[in-house]
């Protein structure tokens, strides 16, 4: 498989703090990796950086597809994200990933299948055809009947599920997730993570997860272990 | 056992950091302009009442002849305009001393002359002809103090005369209806009628205060409603962790309680410092002297009244976190409105309608009218903001319309409070601009008429004209018999005179004829349309500083709650803003979310207004005036740019809190 999306050596302080102290990171096409490590390692940055939320003190963020701005190799077909504009950022974040964060990322006056067809009417599809295509997530994901509903009827699980279709909805080539099953209990986050990293895969995204649980982590293809801002250590599973 | 509450909320207040810091800010910032605002119009009523009372002694209330000490006549003349009272004043013989009139430390001896000291810098500045040949000739006037004065512009004479002055013996004895002319006998100055020019001050301000008070309530419950979400995260907290609701909303009501009497102190403190800025405005008969400060007693009620209003607000936005542990989290439907309030809305129309056809209604009548408008727009209100967005939802197809409606319908108190001081700003601007009138008075320009009591017309004419030689004017001058009542005499007998020349030749003519009738003053067309021409004026300046304050108070309402919002949602906002929306796109759902239902019910509060306008000139058998129409445009043009200035204040907040979000070290 070939890397989508790479980081190398990556710096970020906040005050004298250092959150990210180096950090060569590599995401390859349809991975799913998961980001481990103890309270203020630096795990979340390290996600925001690739993900083009933070831009680092140091180092270099790329992404495929995108065209070259680099003079030196990788040069051809490699966009050098840390480098953008926050209009370009935002539209890249729009366009080609997706997010998952713990809770709260729901709208909660719009109905689930308008929350999901959020993200398309941004880039422009009319309302009719992005609901429209919003709905074909429901019952990959279990969340037939549920098109309706708003936020505060859905259970957490559920609002989970949503968010996923959301992160999805675009077709993303990375779906960033944050703590993903932080707010619900373990046979829900269950669920929710074995649905979020198998729609991922089937859609040919790759998965960046940040998460504190090692049974949640096990079900990415890697594991990337953080520790005072870099890289402690990475583990290879078995893709179930 | 000593309750927690206390010790708890003051902990808790302490320790809510730099954000619970800023919201408390804001908050007293808002009940500090509300304080400020109802001190200011409280002290316009109050001081407009005491201004009054302190011209009453001018009017005579007549004793028994038996009782009198002494004769007092009211006259009013004009120049340029503007109103000189004239009190003429004769001590009876063999009658004890009457007491001196206020403002003067004695009462005045025969030919003495007193003068109030802006009448006395006119007669200064104007040529003699014009004005200070209307008095007895002297040089040495004496000073009419203060307290025979309701503004320090005002023009006042008081004249000392024999009780056989024909001044005095051929004064007019008026009549009840108006006080720009009287004569009694007396034996001290205990009048109970206020000057005209005085007497509809205190109603207006009433009336001004009546149609102001609602968006500084909103204003107050905006300042109680800031911080709404994190309290409420807070206190669900301590729910869970087995709090009362009682207990929860004692500390709530504690808090803000506090946060409002800091900020309505700070008001009372603003307002107290103000006070010299404000005895510079003018209102009514001119500017004030120290009648605006209101008395520690009614300083202290509003203060307390703004901490009570804040802290009911306040607690009115808990109910939730007190019914549940998990209050508006688990809120999951849309606060739907129902169709009972339309139904409600069109019967107080019809009843109000009704009531106010015809006219002939009280002040308190109006008054009560119009809190009852007031309250039917408040209770219709989310109930248009609620179909608004259902309507809107459905036919949205960009995502900030989509966002906007879908806020609308969720929540359609919330957005109507928002709109809802700028709304009932229209009806008020509808209201005075439509009513702001022009009456229908005597057209009389360039005239002088004298009326001949104790005379013939023919007589006086041929008098006249060798006064007015004299004095060099150049006018025609006729006589008018009582039964011509569409003149300027309006069925009295005396001479007209038509001046050629401009208002300085009209002054003079009043001058040259002041002596044509002794106790009968000329009079020209100001001194027939007085009464409607101090309406029109006193409801005009109130009228706009009631747009002025209105519109103020309905943009910092919006402002402020439009922070209130972004801080409250920042979550969501925040995690949308990674995902790569667009803040513009949050910005103009924001907007929309303000926009729309202003549109709508601006539109239709103005067009209330307008009629409610109509309604009282109809009341007042008077025309409206048709530059009304162009005035209400430019108020709620103005008014909707305000707003909007004050919703667009709140953008970097939105940018800050957005940002906020990547500021994790984890």
């Amino acid at each position: 498989m070939s890397t989508v999306l790479a980081g190398n050596g990556l710096i970020k302080k906040y005050g004298t703090t250092n959150a990210l102290a180096g950090v060569d990171v590599q995401v390859a096409e349809r991975e799913s990796l998961a980001i481990m490590g103890p309270s203020g390692s630096g795990k979340s940055t390290l996600l925001h950086t690739l993900a083009g939320i933070i831009r680092p003190d140091r180092g270099q963020v790329l992404l495929r597809g995108e065209r070259s701005e680099m003079e030196i190799p990788p040069a051809e077909g490699w966009g050098r994200v840390d480098h953008w504009g926050e209009n370009r950022l935002s539209a890249l974040r729009r366009k080609r990933f997706g997010f998952v964060f713990q809770f709260g990322q729901l709208l909660p006056e719009l109905p689930a299948e308008e929350n999901v067809a959020l993200p398309l009417m941004l880039e422009g599809v009319p309302r009719r055809q992005a609901v429209q295509r919003a709905r074909r997530w429901f019952a990959p994901l279990g969340l037939a009947g549920l098109e309706h509903r708003r936020p505060g009827q859905l259970s957490g699980g559920q609002a989970q599920r949503v968010a996923i279709a959301r992160a999805l909805a675009v077709e993303p080539d990375v779906v960033f997730a944050d703590e993903p099953t932080g707010a619900l209990d373990q046979s829900t986050g269950e669920e929710v993570i074995r649905l979020l990293t198998s729609v991922t895969r089937d859609q040919g995204a790759a998965l960046v997860m940040v998460t504190h649980d090692a049974e949640v982590a096990a079900h990415c293809d890697r594991v990337l272990q953080v520790r005072d801002g870099r890289v402690s250590g990475y583990s290879q599973y078995t893709v179930a | 056992m000593r309750s927690p509450v206390l010790p708890l909320t003051w902990h808790l207040t302490r320790s809510s950091g730099r954000r619970g810091l800023q919201s408390h800010l804001l908050s007293a910032a808002a009940a500090a302009a509300g304080a400020l605002i109802l001190l200011t119009l409280l002290s316009a009523h109050l001081g407009s009442g005491t201004r009054a009372d302190r011209t009453a002694w001018r009017t005579p209330d007549a004793v028994s002849a038996a009782q009198a000490t002494a004769i007092q006549t009211l006259g009013t003349t004009y120049v340029n305009h503007r109103p000189v009272t004239v009190v003429s004043l004769a001590q009876l013989p063999n009658r004890p001393d009457t007491p001196a009139p206020p403002g003067l430390d004695r009462f005045p001896a025969p030919g003495r002359t007193y003068l109030s000291p802006a009448l006395a810098n006119l007669m200064d500045r104007l040529p003699a002809g014009q004005l200070a040949n209307r008095f007895p000739a002297k040089t040495d006037y004496g000073t009419l103090g203060e307290a025979g004065l309701g503004a320090p512009e005002e023009l006042v004479a008081v004249v000392g005369r024999t009780p056989d002055d024909p001044a005095i013996t051929r004064a007019p004895e008026g009549d009840a209806l108006n006080t720009l002319a009287a004569r009694a006998r007396v034996s001290g100055f205990t009048g109970t009628k206020p000057s005209m020019f005085t007497s509809f001050d205190q109603q207006a301000a009433v009336l001004g205060g009546a149609l102001l008070v609602v968006p500084v309530i909103v204003l107050a419950s905006a300042a109680g409603r800031l911080g709404v979400a994190r309290r409420e995260q807070r206190l669900a907290a301590l729910r869970l962790a087995g709090a009362t609701p009682r207990q929860i909303l004692a500390m709530t009501g504690v808090e803000s309680a506090a946060v409002g009497l800091a900020g309505g102190l700070l008001g009372a403190v603003a307002y107290t410092l103000l006070l010299p800025v404000l005895t510079w405005v003018p209102y009514g008969i001119g500017t004030w002297y120290g009648e605006l400060w209101v008395g520690l007693p009614w300083l202290l009620a509003v203060v307390a009244a703004v901490a009570v209003l804040t802290s009911v607000s306040a607690v009115s936005t808990l109910r939730g976190v007190a019914r549940s542990p998990l209050g508006v989290a688990q809120q999951a439907d849309p606060r739907r409105t129902r169709l009972i309030r339309l139904v409600l809305f069109v019967a107080i129309g019809l009843y109000v309608t009704v009531t106010a056809h015809g006219g002939g209604l009280s002040t308190g009548q109006s008054l009560a009218l119009i809190v009852l408008v007031y309250g039917a727009f408040w209770m219709l209100g989310p109930w248009v903001v609620d179909m608004l967005g259902r309507l809107l939802s459905r036919f949205a197809r960009r995502p900030a319309t989509l966002l906007a409606a879908r806020r609308l319908s969720d929540d359609p108190r919330g957005a109507w409070r928002t709109v809802s001081g700028l709304v009932l700003a229209g009806l008020v601007a509808g209201f005075f601009t439509v009513g702001q009138v022009g009456i229908g008075g005597y057209d009389c320009p360039g005239q002088v008429a004298v009326r001949a009591d104790h005379g013939k017309p023919r007589e006086l004419a041929v008098q006249a004209r060798e006064l007015l030689a004299k004095a060099r004017v150049k006018a025609s001058v006729e006589t008018a018999s009582a039964d011509v009542w569409d003149g300027i005499l309006s069925g009295s007998k005396g001479v007209v005179v038509h001046v050629r020349g401009g208002q300085e030749q009209i002054d003079t003519a009043t001058t040259a004829l002041s002596s044509l009738s002794p106790g009968n003053l000329p009079f020209t067309e100001d001194y027939v349309n007085a009464e409607g021409d101090i309406t029109t004026r006193v409801i005009g300046e109130m009228g706009l500083a009631v747009l002025a304050l209105g519109f103020l108070v309905a943009a910092a309402s919006a402002g402020l709650t439009a922070a209130a919002t972004v801080l409250d949602r920042r979550r969501v906002y925040g995690l949308l803003r990674l995902a790569g929306t667009p803040l513009k796109v949050l910005d103009r759902a924001r907007m929309r979310e303000t926009a729309l239902p202003l549109v709508v019910l601006a539109g239709g509060t103005t067009a209330t207004g307008i009629y409610a306008g109509m309604k009282v000139n109809e009341m007042f058998h008077m025309e409206t005036d048709s530059s009304g129409a162009v005035r209400l445009a430019l108020c709620v043009a103005l008014g909707a740019a305000t707003m909007f200035a004050a919703l667009a204040g709140s953008r970097p907040l939105l940018r800050k809190v957005t940002a906020e979000r990547a500021q994790d070290p984890d």
